[in-house]
């Protein structure tokens, strides 16, 4: 017989085999328009604030500032949207007695970080070899709120991905939630260009708070939106969290019951 | 030993609750035990063969799986856009046969027969190369209790005649609990019997008994 912790670590491993080979070689060159993506995306908008003559955000670089911020939330977006289909895409897998859909949801989790990590770490040597400064200053920093910002994308899924199940309906507004959330977060415009009550109320969104924290461990006399916090993005991170594993403790058997 | 306990199940339709399929049924499998699962259609044969199996939860009650079960012999769960190789590592993999990986492959692919189809995506495969490769990866490990549910000849011929042999020496070696229609085929197979009824299981010793009592409750 063998021991549970095995058993499960034998599952993690066979998933992120599985979902590696089906995320970046599912159709040709799957993995080359992971990369050209978010290139295309920091490219497209550094050309418009170009246009409108604006190099600098806060006293940073605007093409670094754009890539910080689209990566940053990149990672909360796509970690989110791929843990929220987690079980819906694996269905078949549940047969095999061992695959619970939690195994499901944390190994596409992770696998999403993995490839961000790696197509980060690619994105930022091109702007570098372009002649822009995009070294991090303050490399913990920018580990902490990554970090936070992955947590709370897990959460996010983990949270919709229930409740998708028990209402179906729910999927449209879960798909219309995240370009909303792309503007309001400071991606594309600096928040701390909106006069002051609205401005508070845009930085309840802790998703705003991690990306300023990333731009801040990029460069370190950075004019952040004041109020950033990472405590208060943990701490949304791990409320998520803890919902979202209490959904999933909770209606377990619903997600794979027929 | 498998132990089902006062296990109740009904389904979930697009207008509310179903009907109890399953009402409270309390039955022991012994191990290396082959067990015919009868009843008409509709029965909660099938139901009750995927909840033995794990594959399907009852919504009161529990089932305490004291062995290895397999899940339904011919029905694994395959992705569509990966090849039957990778399938097949996905599924040894989480059986925890990394270490004989190699050799699992040898022999799905060698008895599935696929060739070089074995390492093109399942979606091109057509319904019998599917049956296939199924069948060959509920071979692939052993279990102490099989479930099959209509393992309904797949193939030509020749792969029919092969996959019956092998059923045969599996039902030997190992547990079986098995749902067919076909009384011959249970009666070759299986020593005792379930019957269902209503919602409720009969079990019987001999398979001739169940087949009896099933075939009193059909109108003539």
């Amino acid at each position: 017989m063998r021991s549970p912790l095995s058993v499960t670590v034998a599952v993690w491993r066979a998933i992120f085999l599985r979902e590696a080979l089906d995320r970046l070689f599912r159709e040709r060159g799957a993995w080359f328009w992971l990369l050209i993506e978010p290139l295309t995306h920091i490219g497209f908008l550094a050309f418009l604030w170009g246009v409108v003559r604006r190099t600098e955000m806060g006293g940073m670089d605007v093409v670094v500032w754009l890539m910080v911020g689209m990566l940053a939330f990149f990672l909360f977006r796509r970690t989110g949207v791929q843990v929220m289909y987690s079980v819906d895409c694996n269905r078949p897998l549940f047969v095999y007695r061992q695959v619970k859909p939690f195994d499901t949801a944390i190994v596409r989790g992770g696998l999403e970080a993995f490839i961000l990590v790696l197509e980060s770490v690619i994105i930022i040597t091109i702007v570098n070899l372009l002649g822009r400064d995009a070294i991090p200053g303050d490399p913990l920093l920018v580990l902490g709120a990554v970090g936070g910002l992955w947590l709370f994308g897990m959460g996010y899924g983990l949270i919709t991905s229930v409740l998708m199940e028990l209402v179906p309906e729910l999927e449209h507004i879960f798909k219309i939630l995240m370009l909303p959330l792309y503007l309001i977060s400071g991606v594309i415009w600096p928040l701390s260009s909106i006069p002051l009550p609205y401005r508070d109320y845009l930085m309840v969104n802790p998703v705003a708070h991690g990306i300023e924290a990333v731009r801040l461990g990029f460069l370190s006399h950075y004019h952040a939106t004041p109020g950033v916090s990472l405590w208060y993005l943990y701490g949304c991170a791990t409320v998520s969290l803890f919902l979202g594993l209490l959904l999933y403790r909770r209606y377990v058997l619903r997600l794979v019951m027929q | 030993m498998i132990h089902i306990e006062d296990v109740h199940k009904r389904y979930k339709t697009d207008h509310g609750m179903g009907r109890w399929v399953l009402q409270g049924i309390s039955l022991t499998i012994p191990a290396r035990t082959n067990v015919g699962l009868i009843g008409v259609n509709g029965a909660g044969k099938s139901t009750l063969l995927r909840i033995i199996g794990g594959m399907d939860f009852p919504n009161k009650g529990r089932v305490v799986r004291q062995c290895r079960v397999s899940w339904p012999m011919g029905q694994g769960g395959l992705e569509g856009t990966l090849t039957g190789r990778q399938n097949a590592k996905f599924v040894c993999r989480v059986h925890g046969r990394q270490d004989d990986l190699a050799d699992r492959l040898a022999f799905v692919q060698g008895f599935s027969e696929l060739g070089e189809a074995f390492d093109e995506p399942i979606k091109t495969y057509s319904s019998g190369m599917r049956a296939r490769l199924q069948f060959a990866l509920s071979l692939a490990f052993d279990f102490d209790v099989y479930i099959s549910d209509e393992v309904t000849a797949a193939g030509d011929a020749a792969f029919r005649k092969k996959t019956a042999a092998a059923f045969r020496d599996m039902a030997d070696r190992a547990g079986l609990i098995m749902v067919a229609h076909d009384e011959g085929t249970l009666k070759q197979f299986c020593q005792a019997g379930i019957w269902i009824n209503e919602g409720k299981a009969h079990w019987f010793d001999r398979i001739d008994d169940a087949l009896q009592a099933y075939r009193e409750t059909i109108p003539k």
